[in-house]
């Protein structure tokens, strides 16, 4: 059986995922992948688990009687999932996230609502305290398929440069 | 809203807090790994630096970069949340967030604790609430500072 396995890592050509410092350009935009609707239970499971006890996230009764159709998404969660979206074209292949700047919510979101997330290159900048490493900054969005805005942000994070082709 | 009646806090409302106030929050929690990776998995972040121990031991790299990292959303999601309760109880929007900052990496085991300080309030267009800038710092068991950033919260004014 141990055959299969090194023939497998013999015959196999990996299938790349993600981008690296040199395939950012200032301007260029991301239509990222999937969309995520996001569930009652992704929402109560949020909220529960990062003990964020605002009724609006867990409680129906009181989502209604302050005006909502249903639950509020909890608004971090609603940024984790965008984020979440978001990692494999811009920082999958990366260091440490940097921050997160002048993030505003637009509206709140109700659970069942679906989200995409989008985004631009505003910034790309060489780092001389990381070397093999450079800085990108992007502004990333999370919007209905309506093209509602429900949130935006800047975010800025070391991405790593291609290796030197070994040999 | 007397379903509500005495269901929240008395003493968080818009007008229980001033401008410098710090508060220190009454609990503490553990992240483990079932925190990491159920909510990374759940908002489908990809990177498997959070989720593949194997690959992060392989690595070896600079000490604690060579197992997984808890991923910073959610790091600083549970310092909010450990603040939420007295700041977020009666909160009726969360506007934004400005500087969040990640000063050191959490893992697998480390507890979080969380501080509050009151920056700014002002009045709002909404008749029953204000609106109350707050700065959240997350503190490691080690009195390490791993976290901080701004929050902005449209917050209910007590009822009449």
């Amino acid at each position: 059986m141990n055959d299969i396995v090194a023939d497998l890592k013999a015959r196999a050509q990996p299938w790349r995922r993600g981008n690296s410092y040199e395939d950012f350009t200032k301007g260029q935009t991301f239509r990222h992948h999937w969309g995520r609707t996001i569930t009652a239970s992704d929402n109560v499971l949020f909220a529960t688990l990062t003990l964020h006890y605002n009724p609006l996230y867990t409680n129906a009764d009181y989502a209604r009687s302050r005006g909502f159709s249903d639950l509020v998404v909890c608004p971090l969660l609603l940024f984790n999932t965008v984020f979440g979206l978001s990692v494999e074209d811009l920082s999958e292949i990366g260091g440490p996230f940097l921050g997160v700047d002048q993030l505003t919510y637009q509206r709140p979101v109700i659970v069942g609502e679906t989200v995409y997330a989008n985004s631009e290159v505003i910034d790309r900048r060489e780092t001389e305290s990381r070397p093999g490493y450079g800085i990108v900054t992007w502004r990333t969005q999370g919007v209905t398929a309506d093209g509602d805005v429900l949130l935006v942000y800047r975010r800025a994070n070391l991405v790593r440069k291609r290796k030197p082709v070994s040999g | 809203m007397d379903f509500m009646k005495g269901r929240t806090s008395p003493d968080n409302y818009f007008e229980d807090f001033e401008i410098g106030q710090v508060i220190a929050h009454a609990r503490g929690k553990t992240v483990t790994e079932m925190d990491n990776v159920l909510l990374t998995n759940l908002v489908m972040n990809t990177a498997d630096g959070h989720f593949n121990e194997h690959r992060m031991n392989r690595q070896n790299s600079i000490a604690g970069f060579n197992t997984r990292i808890v991923y910073g959303g959610i790091s600083f999601s549970i310092v909010i949340g450990l603040a939420a309760q007295d700041t977020g109880e009666h909160v009726l929007e969360e506007r934004g967030m400005d500087k969040i900052r990640l000063r050191a990496p959490v893992h697998h085991g480390d507890t979080l604790y969380s501080f509050t300080e009151v920056l700014d309030k002002s009045d709002s267009d909404v008749a029953d609430a204000g609106i109350i800038r707050f700065k959240h710092y997350g503190v490691n068991q080690d009195d390490k500072l791993v976290y901080d950033g701004e929050r902005t919260v449209l917050m209910q004014r007590r009822p009449k």
